[in-house]
C-alpha cells in the first residue's frame, strides 16, 4: 500500500499529520489515540480525535467528532440537506487508524468520496480488516426504493508506523503495571 | 436456566390473567453463525471401526496420540449403537480421510499398524464438519455420528429460553418501545437502554435523523423515561397500526433511520428556519448518548464500578450481583439509591429496538458494551445482527452481546388493543 503513488504524495501525508497532530491530542488526554481531519478543495475542514473516555460514550470516535462539527456547522450556515450531500460528496477523510465498522457504515451512509488511513484495524475494522463496508458491491445489493448503499475509495497504510508508536504509547501509559523507562518503539509490519 | 423454554432459544409468553395479552409473542434467539438448513449442515469422511468394547480405552488412548481429530474437535471418537437384541457395540474413528478416492488404502502407516494388530475392520463414514450452532442442529448431527454441543461459551440470560417472567419483562419494554416508535407523525425506529436487573429504563430515544422526528424535547423524554418503570406502562397495550407490522412499503416506513440510511438527503420536511437534522442520529445512537449522559450525571467522579479492567471481568459474576440488586429495586422502585454500582457504560444492558439495528448501530452497541438486543422486525436492507450482517458473530470483536428477535404476531396485538 504504501508504494502506492498515492500514499507516496506529499499532500497526502501532510493531511495525515494533522490527523496524527489530533491523535496526540487524544493521547494527552488519555484517550486511545485516534485523530483524523476532513479535506475539501485541499482544505482542512475539519478535524476530531477520540473523545470516547471522556464522554462515557464509546462511540464517540474521531470520525463521529468531527462529521458532527462539520454538519452542525453546514446547518447553522443554512445549507440544505441536498447541498450538504453534494459536498460531503466532494470530502476526503484522512485518520490515523482504518475506520471501525461502526464509523465506516457512517461513512458510507453519508456519502464520502475517499478515505485515507493508518494503521489496520484487525479487530474492528470496517475497511478490509473485517468488513468492506467501503466496497459498495452493488450486485449483491437489491437497491430497492432509493435504499443505495454508497462505497468510497480507501487507502491504507499511511503513515501507519507512527499511527502505531501512539498505540503503544497509549497501552504503556493506560497501564500502571507497565515498565517505566519507555520500551523501544518497534515498527511493527 | 430456563423453567418454561419449549427448546433452544424459545420462550413462551402465555400469561392468561396478564394486562398485556401476549398470547403468540415469541422470543427467539438469533444464533452467532448462520444455523443450516434441515439435514443440510456439511459433512467430512472419517475412518471408523468397530472395536470390541474392552479395547475402547487402549485405541482411544493411542489414536489421540497417533491421529488427533484435528479441526474436528466437536465429533466425539467413539460411537455407541444399540443394536435391537444384541449387546452394545462400539465404534472408533480411526482417522481423517486423507484423499478422496481409495480411502481405507490411504490410511497413515501407525493407523495401518494398528488395524492389522488389533484386527480391526475399518469403514467410511460422515461426521458434522462443524461444531452445532443450536441445539437441533445437535440433534441432527448426532444422527450420523455424535458431537458434544455447546452453547456459545458466554454465559447470558435467555440464550437456553426465558422464564415465564422474564419473557413477560420482555415483551413489556418491546410494547414500549413499539409505542415510542409510533409517538411522532412518522413512524420511527425507537431504542429504549434497560437494566434488566432492577427492570429500570436507562435511556430511550427515537431516530432524530429529521427534524420532525423528535416529538418534544428530547431531555424531557430522556429525564421521562429514567424515572420511568416497566410497571407503570406494562398495562398500556400497543395499538397495533398495520402499516407498522406489516407493510413494507417504502412511503410508510421510510421514516426508519436504520432501514433507509440513505436516503437521509432526501427529507425535506422542514418548512420554518429553526429545524435540525443529522443523517446519524438514529435511535440506538442516541439512546446511547443519553445512557452516557445519565452516566455522567449520576456518577461525576471518574471512578466506576471495578476500575478499568471491568469490561474484562468475568460476566460469570453477573448473577449473583443481581439477585440482591434486584431485591433492592423491588423495595425501592422509585429510583436510585446511593449504594448502586455504576457500570462501565453499558456493561449488564439491554437494548429494545423496534426494527433491527443497520450495521452502523449494531457496532455502536457492542462499543457501548450492551448485553442483549431485542428486536421486533428485521431489516433486509442493511440489519446488522441476522439479515445482511451477522455482528454477533464476529469473532475478532472485544465484546459479544446476545441478539433475540421478538415475533409478534399481528392478530395477537390487534386483539390486545380491545382489551
Amino acid at each position: 500500500m504504501d508504494s502506492t503513488e498515492e500514499a507516496k504524495s506529499l499532500t497526502t501525508i501532510a493531511f495525515m499529520e494533522q490527523a496524527m497532530q489530533q491523535a496526540k491530542f487524544a493521547l494527552h488526554s488519555l484517550e486511545v489515540p485516534v485523530g483524523c481531519v476532513i479535506v475539501k478543495d485541499q482544505k482542512v475542514i475539519a478535524s476530531g480525535r477520540n473523545r470516547a473516555t471522556e464522554t462515557r460514550n464509546a462511540t464517540r470516535h474521531a470520525e463521529m467528532e468531527a462529521i458532527d462539527f462539520l454538519l452542525e456547522q453546514w446547518q447553522q450556515n443554512g445549507i440544505s440537506e441536498t447541498e450538504v450531500a453534494r459536498n460531503i460528496s466532494q470530502c476526503d477523510l484522512y485518520v490515523t487508524c482504518e475506520p471501525c465498522i461502526m464509523c465506516a457504515a457512517a461513512l458510507s451512509i453519508l456519502g464520502i468520496r475517499s478515505v485515507y488511513f493508518g494503521c489496520a484495524n484487525e479487530k474492528f475494522g470496517g475497511c478490509g480488516s473485517v468488513l468492506s463496508l467501503h466496497s459498495a458491491g452493488l450486485e449483491e445489493f437489491p437497491s430497492n426504493d432509493g435504499a443505495q448503499r454508497r462505497g468510497f475509495k480507501c487507502t491504507g497504510g499511511i503513515m501507519a508506523s507512527e499511527a502505531i508508536c501512539l498505540f503503544q504509547s497509549f497501552y504503556e501509559q493506560g497501564n500502571p503495571n507497565a515498565p517505566k523507562p519507555h520500551r523501544p518503539v518497534q515498527t511493527i509490519r | 436456566m430456563s423453567t418454561t423454554g419449549t427448546g433452544t432459544g424459545t420462550g413462551m409468553g402465555m400469561g392468561t390473567e396478564m394486562k398485556m395479552k401476549t398470547e403468540g409473542w415469541e422470543i427467539l434467539h438469533i444464533p452467532d453463525n448462520l444455523p443450516f438448513p434441515p439435514a443440510q449442515f456439511p459433512t467430512v469422511d472419517v475412518v471408523a471401526s468397530l472395536v470390541q468394547p474392552k479395547l475402547a480405552n487402549t485405541l482411544i488412548s493411542r489414536l489421540n496420540q497417533i491421529a488427533p481429530l484435528e479441526n474436528l474437535r466437536h465429533a466425539k471418537r467413539v460411537r455407541k449403537n444399540f443394536p435391537q437384541g444384541g449387546n452394545t457395540q462400539l465404534s472408533i474413528i480411526l482417522c481423517l480421510t486423507l484423499t478422496s478416492d481409495n480411502q481405507l488404502e490411504s490410511l497413515p502407516t501407525n493407523v495401518l499398524d494398528l488395524v492389522n494388530a488389533y484386527q480391526l475392520s475399518p469403514f467410511v463414514t460422515k461426521v458434522a464438519k462443524y461444531a452445532a450452532s443450536s441445539k437441533e442442529e445437535w440433534q441432527e448431527q448426532c444422527q450420523l455420528w455424535p458431537t458434544s454441543y455447546h452453547p456459545p461459551t458466554y454465559n447470558i440470560d435467555g440464550i437456553t429460553g426465558f422464564s415465564e417472567e422474564d419473557s413477560q419483562s420482555v415483551f413489556g419494554f418491546m410494547n414500549m418501545a413499539i409505542k415510542l416508535a409510533k409517538s411522532t407523525s412518522q413512524v420511527v425506529n425507537a431504542a429504549i437502554i434497560v437494566d434488566p436487573s432492577v427492570r429500570q429504563v436507562i435511556s430511550s430515544a427515537c431516530d432524530q435523523t429529521c427534524s420532525n422526528h423528535s416529538p418534544t424535547g428530547s431531555n424531557n423524554l430522556e429525564r421521562d423515561c429514567t424515572e420511568n418503570n416497566i410497571a407503570s406502562s406494562k398495562c398500556q397495550v400497543v395499538e397495533t397500526s398495520e402499516s407498522l407490522a406489516s407493510s413494507r412499503d417504502y412511503e410508510s416506513l421510510s421514516g426508519v433511520s436504520c432501514l433507509y440510511p440513505w436516503t437521509w438527503s432526501e427529507c425535506h420536511q422542514h418548512n420554518g428556519n429553526s429545524y435540525s437534522w443529522h443523517p446519524l442520529r438514529h435511535a440506538a445512537l442516541v439512546a446511547i448518548e443519553y445512557a452516557a449522559a445519565r452516566d455522567r450525571r449520576l456518577f461525576p467522579g471518574s471512578e466506576h464500578a471495578q476500575g478499568q479492567s471491568s469490561p474484562k471481568s468475568s460476566p460469570a459474576k453477573k448473577p449473583k450481583l443481581h439477585t440482591s440488586r434486584e431485591e433492592e429495586g423491588k423495595a425501592c422502585s422509585n429510583g436510585f439509591n446511593s449504594d448502586i454500582v455504576r457500570p462501565y457504560l453499558c456493561t449488564g444492558f439491554d437494548i429494545f429496538l423496534v426494527w433491527e439495528p443497520c450495521i452502523m448501530c449494531s457496532m455502536a452497541l457492542v462499543h457501548q458494551r450492551i448485553r442483549r438486543v431485542f428486536y421486533a422486525f428485521p431489516n433486509l436492507n442493511c440489519g446488522g445482527l441476522g439479515s445482511v450482517h451477522r455482528l454477533q458473530g464476529e469473532k475478532s470483536l472485544n465484546h459479544h452481546y446476545a441478539v433475540f428477535r421478538v415475533m409478534l404476531p399481528e392478530e395477537s396485538l390487534r386483539g390486545a388493543c380491545r382489551n
